[in-house]
């Protein structure tokens, strides 16, 4: 498959702000969508590299990933454009929503039907903590360190600022006599 | 001065959010409900649904309680404050992490985080459907949804708008 990089800021913009503008119930989907299917900025394997990197790194994955391919095809302007795009569409979207919801927060039935969605919302979260454990499965220690970590920042609520440098100094000493 | 507070409590959520905003929920709740009084806890869970049922970035969250915090101004510098110390690491990262693709310490630093990971995102969930004593209705649609997408391959919304149907039956 021909891929070519977007030629010019423009085109940039506007490939996020269709990521941005469509990605009900997910980015991810819709980033690739946009930009391997649709546009063919970059390869499939491409794409899975930079997302797998902006999924270690820390912050929003699909904010680094508009910050890593920006820069990668414009440098500063490209981040900085990238990321408005992005961001532009969706951050009015909720704002109105947001504003919408105050006036209308006072009725008990609006009240239910937002807190059950942000429930669902909490199981989706759920739901992914699982997939993403089943590669863990096998491995005891690491289900001892979810374990852990889970009663400590979920249970005891703990600051994160305090079990996580432990988790990783502990998860890396782990790591390194093949544990995890 | 309360933007300046947004900015730096933002700040910091932005460097530890590994695997992406879900790992810091349980920070942020802490931070928001218990330490900063921005929102109650039951207002937490309606601003999460909101952004999660909104096209975009889940992060867009921050802009909804920035905007409670301290109008526009700050939607505006707390969406700029989760994302910003995030995206200058990876814009220096991005090249180092190609550099050290071989190194076995890049493979045990994944390899540690992955568990971290697993446990904050289940936290999150824990924290967003536990707000203060625990309601089995909410845990029941947050068990019903997680199960609905381990099982079904369909577009989240449509679970969002189910869980809000059974918000509307269960929870008034």
């Amino acid at each position: 498959m021909q891929v070519a990089p977007p030629r010019t800021l423009t085109e940039l913009f506007t490939g996020f702000l269709a990521i941005g503008a469509r990605s009900f119930g997910g980015v991810m989907p819709w980033a690739y969508r946009t930009m391997v299917e649709e546009r063919r900025w970059l390869t499939q394997a491409d794409f899975a590299e930079t997302v797998g990197l902006c999924q270690f790194l820390p912050g929003p994955n699909i904010g680094n990933a508009s910050i890593v391919l920006g820069k990668r095809w414009f440098g500063v302007s490209g981040a900085v454009v990238a990321f408005l795009g992005l961001m532009a569409l969706p951050f009015v979207l909720v704002m109105a929503l947001g504003m919408l919801y105050a006036e209308w927060a006072p009725n008990p039935t609006v009240r239910a039907i937002v807190t059950g969605v942000g429930a669902t919302g909490a199981g989706l979260f759920i739901g992914t903590a699982l997939k993403l454990g089943r590669a863990l499965v096998r491995k005891p220690a690491a289900l001892v360190l979810v374990a852990a970590c889970f009663l400590a920042v979920g249970v005891a609520r703990w600051s994160l600022l305090i079990v996580m440098p432990l988790a990783i100094v502990l998860g890396v000493f782990l790591a390194r006599r093949d544990w995890l | 001065m309360i933007l300046v507070d947004l900015a730096l409590t933002f700040g910091v959520l932005s460097l530890i959010a590994f695997g992406g905003m879900p790992s810091v929920m349980p920070e942020m709740q802490r931070l928001v409900v218990d330490v900063k009084g921005w929102t109650t806890h039951a207002e937490f869970i309606q601003l999460f649904a909101i952004a999660q049922a909104a096209p975009g970035p889940n992060v867009l969250i921050v802009s909804l309680i920035g905007w409670r915090a301290a109008g526009l101004a700050g939607a505006v510098v707390a969406l700029l404050a989760v994302c910003a110390p995030a995206a200058v690491l990876a814009w220096w990262v991005a090249d180092l992490w190609e550099r050290f693709k071989d190194s076995p310490w890049r493979g045990a630093v994944q390899r540690a985080i992955a568990p971290l990971v697993v446990a904050l995102t289940l936290s999150g969930g824990y924290v967003l459907c536990t707000p203060t004593t625990p309601d089995w209705r909410l845990w029941a649609i947050a068990a019903g949804a997680a199960t609905a997408m381990l099982a079904l391959r369909i577009n989240p919304l449509w679970l969002l708008a189910a869980g809000g149907a059974a918000g509307a039956l269960l929870l008034q």
